[in-house]
């Protein structure tokens, strides 16, 4: 008997069940954004603090650009915690890697 | 998802990073199960989707006020499926692999109650998913934005790039294509 395209909707629905991500993946995600949030909050805080209103003022002449300049590089903190995050991503793909090929081998020698 | 209207013209105010901030978080919120899904079934196995998940979630939040300013209120979930779309692309290019099936890591459910059923059903889930596997690349991804995801054709459309008729289309053979290869099944 051949099915009909509603029955086969129904069947995906039933394969496609939506999949709940691990909560400690959850977690880990969340404390990686508060870590780049942070960081780029300090870097602005940081800056935005030392400023005085003589410091605010003499921005205007374009031989003082060269502290903005400086401190918009210093914002790469916030880029660097995102590098950091990758690194520590495919230390942990290594990693993984790693520990599946001894188990593999352990599972072939029998240890 | 209801996602606050934004005025994208060059007078609106710039929105504060708190406000930038809120916004993106409610964004995870709202969608960190879509895109797990969506991982989930296009790579099929949990370590690799959740690899995933966090680089469409990190280059998400690197490009969010920017995307939230030209979506002019529209819904962002199409945008992050995008970026996953493009991150799952790279990860068969750079790896030259092919899509696992989900049955690796993702039983199927079993909704029916005797254990004849069950077993049937269970048979009828598999079968599906071994047309699901042979389908080309695009059509398997449309059908996991579709019944996975719950998007509508227009949602599917923006995260594939594709106009609404083109992605109308599309959902059309993939289920049609399905729905012959089950039919040879059962005659064959």
């Amino acid at each position: 008997m051949s099915m009909d395209d509603l029955q086969i909707e129904v069947l995906l629905s039933d394969v496609f069940q939506p999949v709940d991500p691990p909560e400690r993946f959850s977690d880990r995600l969340r404390d990686t954004f508060s870590l780049i949030r942070n960081a780029a909050a300090d870097d602005l805080a940081g800056w935005a603090d030392e400023l005085t209103e003589s410091e605010l003022n003499s921005l205007k002449d374009p031989r003082n650009w060269v502290r903005p300049v400086f401190a918009v590089a210093a914002g790469g903190t916030a880029t660097g915690v995102l590098v950091l995050v990758e690194l520590r991503r495919r230390g942990r793909r290594r990693r993984s890697r790693l520990e599946s090929l001894i188990s593999s081998a352990r599972s072939r020698t029998g240890l | 998802m209801d996602e606050p209207h934004t005025d994208s013209s060059p007078e609106a105010p710039v929105e504060s990073k708190a406000t930038t901030d809120r916004g993106f978080e409610q964004l995870y919120r709202d969608h960190l199960r879509d895109v797990y899904s969506y991982a989930c079934y296009r790579v099929g196995n949990h370590h690799d989707a959740e690899d995933l998940t966090e680089q469409t979630f990190l280059q998400a939040y690197r490009h969010y006020p920017r995307a939230r300013r030209e979506s002019d209120g529209r819904p962002l979930r199409p945008w992050l499926i995008r970026i996953a779309h493009n991150l799952a692309s790279n990860y068969y290019r750079d790896r030259s692999r092919r899509p696992q099936t989900p049955l690796d890591s993702i039983e199927p459910p079993a909704a029916r109650h005797t254990t004849e059923s069950v077993v049937e059903g269970r048979a009828e889930l598999r079968a599906v998913m071994a047309g699901i596997d042979e389908l080309p690349e695009e059509r398997r991804e449309a059908l996991i934005m579709r019944f996975a995801l719950g998007m509508d054709n227009r949602e599917i459309a923006r995260a594939m790039g594709k106009s609404d008729g083109a992605t109308k289309v599309l959902l059309h053979r993939s289920i049609k294509q399905l729905r012959e290869r089950l039919d040879e099944d059962v005659d064959g």
